[in-house]
């Protein structure tokens, strides 16, 4: 026979708690909005810095500017009085911070071919035959040189002939410029061989020999495309005006078929000009290279003139010196978590302002940029811009100089701003290092504080939960707090209820027993006069045969003794609660004490069948037999009259410590809503139809009263296939 | 002579209901209804039996002060609480302070009169010689059912008329288990089990009080007692 037993306990549904600590903390959230204030202040700030950053370079420019203005002999030599250059004629000196080897080879040359103007067929002077030269040129300044670059590339490379006297008729450059005094210069560079050149200066007069000039040298190198030439001049010879052209010679001792240059060099009118920085411009610009800018000086066609300073260097006056910690700083605890801790998460947010940036390359030939076109129509301006990798923000400021009322010129000063990032930065982590400390101490405040109360209020619910259990006894005292606000008055009030409750409850616990009590003394005279009447009857009787009178007698007398059965029942469990505390526990043998009881129930009900289940044959447990048995009455008494089979099956087992006794009978099954409670006083689940003698629903109770005292639960399962109950009776061994 | 019985009882309806069974019998009858004119009455003359009950009109514990006084005035006066209260406290407490028999109100009148003319064949028979037809002897027990006494190695045990009546019922047929019914039959008391279990306790305790090693009287778990003869216990010194 299968028996399946459902557990009907209802499992309780998760639901989501939202407690007062996360309450609490949800509404301490709002103090975030504290960084939020800090941090958009701190932009504020920022942003009034900028402002003054910007100002400041703009007065720098100005400063710069002022000195510079009406200094016409810093700018009359140039070729500032051109209304426009032109590229490959104008040239540019571009100042070169290494020294320069002349090998012919541009290695040296700082951005050679970015920087190197191409001449071919549209800068050529004259041609006989298609051209077949061209060359790039780039032009220099070191020190006191003028250095030029020319990579010529020529089919047919014809050296001067060992024995020729002419100069002209092979392959040759020929270079002019006016020296200080606006003179014309003309010479010849003409060689036999590559190697060193060999310079000529020459006159108007094509009578005149060339001679030698062995101040400008350089170096002829053959290349694959044609050669090199890689030359300098010095400075102290050269004026403002210079022009270049190679001739090309296609047979040794033939005559030039073709020339490209700068510009006719023959006269001093065609010659472009050259513009290398300004030594005196220069030596004005560096006293303001302390000002932490980065600072140009421009002619009217955007050429530099003189610059100074590093933009990497040029954070703006806002460059704070970083304080060095000494070393007991350093090894200070904050100091250590600051490091380790904060600023890596700081800087989860923040960024360092980069030291090493990617500008663009200034082509220092044709500075661009609005602000400068601006200065230079005579408006001073400034302007912000990101460096090409976008890393860092630059801000720049051009002011015009003004020489006659013309604009001669401009000063450019540019700056980062990350000096203003590295301030703001530091701002930021101070105001993040006091935020995090009020924070923290808030939030801890808050925990501490939620946690103080909810564990109070969860106390209290505990102990509210513990005074009464599941069948709604009060089974603890609550213990009053004795805090002065508002959960210290819900615990009083609560502690109230609960003794009132559990005053009302002892009412009604005791209600039956003092019921029985108070009604015996009356039916005790119903009892005795019924008795009475019945002797006297009897008496009465033996004279005359009238027994009418006497039934009536003997039905009352069966109702009283029905009541006074129902007054027992009643009182039984009160008597036994009594006899329970009086009790005391004996070790005996509870497989003979339930092995014999069964046998009993034989005899007793003898139409049913009992079946004892067990593997024991002893079964030591310490207890009260006598309740033990009356504990096993109940059960059985309570199984047999629901069971349908009459049979009953009783096991008996031990599990570790605890002994199971299993009661089952088929038949109905229980209703749900009584399971927990059909164990407490007065329930009962019996029709009201089939009842043969007074049931007060105290059976179970009385076994739960008996289970209770030896630390034993009762419970009572539905069991399916067939139908029927058990009656689960567990009981520890060890029960002192 | 005709035997005079003292009823003290506070609720007149019973008190008279009491009287008028016992005076059918035979008896001499006074009703007292407090504590105060039975006293006054008791100290005139004592009466050959009394009926107490415990509670009488304000006084809550009445009937044990009564009992003590009585019990100080006469020894062999027999006394017998007759009251609604069945706890084992107020039982035991009732016993203890000297009364023959304690009995609740559900007691049929019958076997009320029963027990009286059992204390009164009792305390007749202490009057007359002892005669062997009504002593039975089973191992160490001697039941002399003429005085309704019992001895146990000779020596005498102090047992009400109920707990007598038990005794005699087991001990008649040593062996065999009597069952609560019957019990309850043969001690003329009908009370619920664990009255019978009570009962049952309490002569197991007075006859240890004699016999440390007293173990004849064995339960049958799920059916009664019974009565184990010395013999069968192997413990007799006989």
């Amino acid at each position: 026979m299968a028996v399946v037993i459902t557990k009907m306990k209802a499992t309780r549904a998760f639901t989501f708690r939202f407690g007062l600590r996360a309450k609490l903390l949800l509404l301490s959230s709002f103090l975030f909005v504290i960084p939020w204030f800090g941090y958009q202040y701190v932009w504020e700030m920022e942003k009034h810095l900028r402002f003054g950053q910007e100002q400041t370079l703009v007065g720098t420019a100005r400063a710069l500017a002022t000195a510079l203005h009406e200094r016409e002999n810093l700018f009359n030599n140039q070729a500032s009085f051109l209304p426009n250059v032109e590229q490959g004629k104008d040239l540019y000196g571009y100042q070169l911070t290494e020294a320069i080897q002349l090998d012919g080879l541009h290695k040296d040359w700082p951005s050679f071919s970015s920087r190197a103007h191409f001449y071919h067929h549209q800068q050529q002077l004259f041609a006989t035959k298609p051209l077949s030269l061209n060359f790039k040129a780039s032009v220099g300044k070191y020190d006191k040189y003028l250095y030029l670059f020319f990579q010529v590339a020529d089919n047919q490379v014809i050296f001067r002939g060992n024995n020729s006297r002419s100069i002209t008729s092979n392959d040759h450059l020929a270079l002019s410029f006016t020296d200080e005094n606006n003179q014309l210069n003309r010479f010849i560079i003409s060689n036999k061989k590559p190697g060193w050149i060999s310079a000529f200066s020459i006159s108007e007069n094509i009578d005149d020999l060339p001679t030698p000039a062995p101040h400008i040298q350089g170096h002829w190198l053959i290349t694959p495309q044609g050669y090199n030439i890689e030359l300098r001049v010095p400075l102290k010879t050269l004026g403002d005006k210079i022009a270049f052209a190679f001739y090309d010679v296609d047979e040794a001792d033939g005559t030039a078929v073709s020339a490209i240059g700068s510009a006719d060099p023959s006269k001093l009118e065609s010659l472009g000009t050259i513009l290398v920085p300004s030594p005196e411009i220069e030596r004005i610009v560096k006293g303001m290279r302390y000002t932490n800018s980065s600072i140009w000086v421009v002619d009217q066609h955007h050429r530099v003139l003189a610059s100074a300073g590093s933009l990497k260097s040029a954070s703006g006056v806002w460059q704070a010196k970083e304080k060095q910690p000494s070393n007991d700083e350093k090894k200070s605890f904050w100091f250590q978590f600051k490091q380790q801790i904060l600023l890596p998460l700081y800087y989860q947010i923040l960024t360092k302002p980069p030291t090493d940036f990617i500008d663009e390359i200034y082509d220092a030939r044709h500075l661009k940029g609005e602000h400068i076109v601006s200065a230079l129509k005579g408006k001073a301006k400034s302007q912000w811009r990101l460096t090409t990798d976008k890393q860092a923000l630059v801000l720049s400021a051009a002011y015009p100089i003004f020489i006659n009322d013309n604009v001669k010129g401009a000063v450019i000063v540019e700056e980062t701003t990350n000096g203003i990032r590295t301030l703001r930065n530091r701002a930021l982590e101070k105001l993040f290092s006091i935020i995090l400390a009020i924070m923290t101490l808030g939030a801890l405040t808050f925990i501490l504080f939620a946690t103080r109360i909810s564990s109070r209020i969860r106390n209290l619910s505990n102990q509210a939960e513990l005074a009464i259990d599941k069948q709604g006894r009060i089974t603890a005292k609550m213990t009053p707090s004795k805090s002065n606000d508002e959960i210290g008055d819900l615990s009083r009030s609560f502690t109230t209820a609960v003794n009132r409750l559990s005053e009302y409850n002892y009412y009604l616990e005791s209600m039956s027993a003092r019921l029985s009590h108070e009604l015996r003394t009356p039916i005790a005279v119903v009892k005795t006069s019924l008795e009475n009447l019945a002797l006297q009857e009897q008496r009465a009787s033996t004279n005359n045969a009238d027994n009418d009178s006497n039934t009536y007698i003997e039905r009352a007398q069966t109702g009283i003794n029905t009541l006074n059965l129902i007054l027992t029942n009643m009182s039984e469990a009160t008597r036994l609660e009594q006899m329970l505390s009086a009790t005391e526990k004996v070790e005996f043998d509870l497989y003979t004490v339930v092995s014999g009881c069964v046998a009993g129930y034989q005899q007793v009900y003898s139409c049913y069948s009992f079946s004892l289940k067990t593997k024991l044959t002893e079964l030591k447990f310490n207890g009260s037999p006598e309740h033990i048995v009356q504990l096993l009455d109940k059960v059985i008494n309570n199984a047999v009259e629901f069971s349908q089979d009459k049979a009953i099956t009783i096991e008996l087992k031990q599990q570790n410590n605890q002994i199971e006794l299993l009661v089952s009978n088929n038949g109905i099954l229980l209703p749900t809503q009584l399971n927990e409670s059909l164990f407490d006083s007065m329930v009962s689940i019996r029709a009201k139809s089939k009842q043969e003698q007074p049931h007060l629903g105290l059976g179970l109770y009385i076994a739960r009263l008996i289970c209770q005292f030896h630390q034993g639960e009762i419970s009572a399962l539905n069991h399916q296939n067939p139908d029927g109950v058990t009656v689960i009776i567990s009981l520890p061994i060890n029960n002192n | 002579m005709t035997k005079r019985i003292a009823i003290v009882e506070d609720e007149a309806a019973i008190r008279e209901n009491y009287a008028d069974v016992l005076r059918s019998q035979g008896y001499q009858v006074q009703t007292y209804a407090n504590r105060e004119t039975a006293t006054q009455a008791f100290n005139l003359r004592l009466p050959n039996l009394v009926i107490l009950d415990i509670g009488l009109n304000e006084e809550y514990d009445g009937g044990f002060v009564l009992c003590q006084q009585l019990r100080a005035k006469s020894a062999s006066l027999p006394i017998i609480f007759l009251t609604a209260r069945d706890n084992d406290f107020d039982t035991v407490s009732g016993l203890r302070i000297g009364a023959d028999d304690y009995l609740t109100k559900d007691i049929s009148l019958p076997h009320l009169t029963a027990r009286i003319s059992a204390l009164f064949r009792r305390q007749e028979a202490f009057n007359q010689p002892v005669s062997d037809e009504h002593i039975t002897q089973t191992g160490a027990l001697t039941i002399d059912s003429q005085r309704m006494t019992i001895t146990w190695h000779n020596q005498p045990i102090d047992l009400t008329i109920t707990e007598f009546w038990l005794v005699h019922a087991l001990a008649k047929h040593p062996g065999h288990v009597k069952n609560r019914n019957q019990l309850m039959t043969d001690s003329k008391i009908f009370v619920d089990d664990s009255t019978i279990t009570s009962h049952i306790k309490r002569i197991r305790k007075k006859f240890a009080k004699i016999d440390n090693d007293f173990d004849c009287i064995e339960t049958v778990y799920g059916m009664g007692y019974r009565w184990l003869s010395a013999i069968d216990n192997g413990s007799s010194d006989h």
